[in-house]
């Protein structure tokens, strides 16, 4: 135990804001929500057991929920492999060694930090709007626009063309992963006469799959609790029929529009568990795809 | 110093004392009430001009005024209804009430009335909305009803001749075919009133129906919203009313509504709320009952258009109960107030409103008296679920006007979706 600690508590100081965090802040609210989703909670008089009376629910009767599902489904599939693509292809723009690059690496760094903001969920609304500025465009076309945001079978779209846009994050570490590939490498694929493509499936791709593991399985998480843009771009309710109804924007609609913390707690959980299903399969699958370079087989 | 698990339990409860600390009068002179309610540019100005008066007569207290739209209104409400920090006085609504009673937020009033709250003066029957299980909860402040504002001026450009307060909807179909005829579309005849659930009340009960019976079930047939959703399924399709991109925004502001954009000549809102609408726009504003169904009845009625409620997190009491009592019996904060929150139910409001309106506000109280021999009873209090089930109309309702559903399956599936959230909100 002495030397444990001897050996370990320097990483444990440094750890401990999140742990006091953690523990003090996180946990407790945690079990309550475990233990709420088997109840029926108004949020005012006093939780009553239900047993899996909201589990039995949702899995039996409740279409939104499905609906939500499927929304949430879709919006994931689509805008995590164009939010990466988006990320690898501007991170490999900028890694050509320019001298400006810290600017510029700001400037694209820069929708990340706006885009979750109610903001630019506002102003997205009014872009796609029939009136907006994407009509605009595509008028001088000769193109009738449509109101992208008002038609169910658009609307999502313009989510995922936001969630793009928020390319940031993955694209610095994704930077960085690519500053970490030796040159030499690509010297003698050069000498070699290969040609670009194949340098990128046979070198940048394998030697940067760790990084990618690592952008994929965060931004799967983060596309599943994708809750502002939708919220404020379907007023809050998911609307146009229910086709911005994310899982995020249901549950807090059943919690905190029709008092039922209960059932709220319930659906938190099972997206808890999808995030970790998906989160486990993406690891199983990675010994498949995912190598690295000091592990010597 | 050891870290002890004790000792950090300590820390973090006194943290917490301390923050709680603020909630108690720290300085025992200043005494301070919040008042929180829905609000528009016209009533959010009235109020705080009202917040203004009363601090001048009682200027130990101070009377915080929050403000939100009606969207948002109630989804900040929850919260602070959870969180235990609700505002001590907030603006209620008939469709709700009966929600939060139910639950326990709010602080029945009858020990303040008849001591600290007078209203004697108040219309018989003034309160009975309010009052539930036999005690007062909400004290109306302002009466109201169904109206259609329209614009004047373009009415009278396309030749359009009738009867506010007896047209028929035949009628109403013809002057939206009129006017958009003869501005070539560029206004339509009126909003698409689909999706607007107080519009079709009417409607419900014009055919001798209830939104809600009085055990708290749903009460409209499925043919009442089939030829509810049929009728401006027709009018949509004959291109003269406005588009289906602009009716599946739900809950507009009320500065993006068709009639102040100039896109459509009429809509739908309450009687107190034309006033507002006129403030937005240039051209006169006229008033209109719901147009009637032919051979049918009016479907009308008076509703208080909203209370004022003391709620269960009331910090100063007699604060809140001097407060309220001023709104409704200080002539001067009945005159800032206007028109904007219903007519004054009481005559001595009235009085002491009559000589400030302005040529809108005296037509709405002109509207109101002529409306009053064509208004039906009361309906009962909407039961819990009755916001979801608004909700649910919106969004159902938004597949017909999208074409993907027919009225009479979208109707079905309306009815079977409301009886299912009314249960489940009442079990």
């Amino acid at each position: 135990m002495h030397r444990f600690l001897r050996r370990n508590a320097a990483g444990y100081l440094f750890l401990s804001p999140w742990l006091i965090g953690f523990f003090f802040l996180a946990l407790g609210p945690i079990l309550a929500s475990l233990y709420l989703s088997f109840t029926r909670y108004d949020m005012v008089t006093a939780p009553v057991w239900d047993g899996l009376g909201n589990y039995q629910y949702m899995f039996q009767y409740d279409r939104r929920f499905y609906k939500a599902l499927q929304v949430t489904f879709l919006f994931v599939a689509l805008s995590v492999p164009l939010r990466l693509a988006m990320a690898l292809g501007v991170a490999m723009l900028l890694d050509k060694g320019l001298r400006t690059i810290g600017l510029y690496r700001a400037i694209f760094y820069l929708p990340s930090l706006l885009g979750a903001s109610i903001a630019i969920a506002l102003l997205w609304r009014e872009m796609f709007g029939l009136n907006g500025v994407v009509n605009g465009v595509l008028a001088l076309f000769g193109i009738e626009g449509i109101g992208w945001i008002t038609s169910p079978d658009t609307s999502i779209y313009t989510i995922v063309i936001l969630a793009m846009w928020q390319f940031g994050s993955p694209m610095l570490i994704f930077l960085a992963g690519l500053r970490g590939i030796p040159r030499d490498l690509y010297e003698a694929a050069e000498i070699d006469g290969t040609p670009p493509w194949r340098r990128f499936t046979r070198i940048t791709l394998p030697m940067l799959a760790p990084v990618i593991f690592f952008n994929l399985v965060l931004q799967t998480i983060e596309a599943f609790k994708t809750f502002t843009s939708a919220f404020i771009i379907s007023n809050g309710t998911g609307a146009p029929a229910d086709s911005l109804l994310f899982y995020t924007v249901y549950l807090f609609n059943e919690a905190f529009k029709f008092f039922r913390m209960g059932y709220a707690s319930a659906l938190a959980w099972v997206l808890l568990i999808i995030i970790a299903a998906f989160t486990a399969l993406a690891f199983a699958t990675s010994k498949y795809w995912v190598h690295y370079e000091n592990e010597r087989d | 110093m050891t870290l002890t698990r004790r000792r950090l339990l300590g820390t973090i409860g006194a943290a917490t004392a301390a923050t709680a600390l603020p909630g108690l009068p720290a300085l025992a002179q200043e005494r301070s009430i919040r008042h929180f309610w829905w609000g528009n540019p016209t009533r959010d100005k009235n109020t705080f001009a009202v917040i203004e008066i009363f601090q001048g007569n009682h200027p130990e207290i101070t009377v915080s005024g929050e403000t939100i739209g009606w969207g948002d209104y109630w989804t900040k409400m929850a919260t602070q209804t959870a969180g235990g920090n609700m505002a001590d006085v907030v603006q209620m609504d008939h469709g709700f009430i009966n929600e939060y009673v139910s639950r326990g937020a709010l602080r029945s009033m009858d020990d303040l009335v008849g001591d600290k709250i007078d209203v004697s003066h108040y219309d018989e029957g003034a309160n009975a909305v309010g009052t539930i299980d036999g005690s007062l909860y909400g004290i109306s402040i302002g009466a109201t009803s169904q109206a259609i504002p329209y614009n004047k001026k373009v009415f009278e450009a396309a030749g359009v001749e009738f009867d506010p307060l007896s047209w028929t909807t035949d009628e109403f179909a013809d002057a939206c075919a009129k006017i958009t005829e003869s501005t070539g579309g560029e206004v339509t005849g009126s909003e698409d009133l689909s999706l607007y659930i107080e519009n079709f009340e009417v409607w419900v009960r014009a055919a001798g129906n209830e939104m809600y019976t009085e055990d708290g079930k749903i009460g409209c047939t499925p043919e009442d919203v089939a030829s509810y959703w049929a009728f401006w399924k027709e009018l949509r399709d004959a291109g003269v009313i406005e588009g289906k991109d602009q009716t599946v925004i739900l809950d507009k502001g009320m500065a993006e509504l068709g009639i102040v954009k100039g896109n459509t000549a009429a809509t739908f809102r309450y009687a107190n709320q034309v006033g507002a609408v006129q403030a937005l726009m240039v051209d006169p504003v006229g008033v209109a009952m719901v147009p009637q169904r032919p051979g049918m009845g009016y479907g009308h009625f008076v509703l208080p258009s909203m209370f004022l409620s003391i709620t269960r997190d009331v910090g100063d009491l007699d604060a809140a109960a001097l407060y309220i009592n001023d709104w409704i019996n200080d002539p001067e904060s009945i005159v800032a107030l206007g028109l904007d929150r219903g007519i004054p139910p009481s005559q001595t409001g009235r009085e002491a409103l009559a000589p400030s309106l302005n040529e809108t506000e005296t037509a709405v109280v002109e509207y109101f008296g002529a409306i009053q021999p064509k208004i039906g009873p009361r309906p009962t209090a909407k039961p819990k679920g009755a916001g979801e089930v608004r909700d649910a109309f919106m969004r159902i309702g938004t597949e017909v006007v999208l074409g993907n559903m027919s009225p009479e399956d979208a109707a079905a599936q309306f009815t079977g979706d409301a009886e299912a959230i009314l249960f489940r909100a009442n079990r």
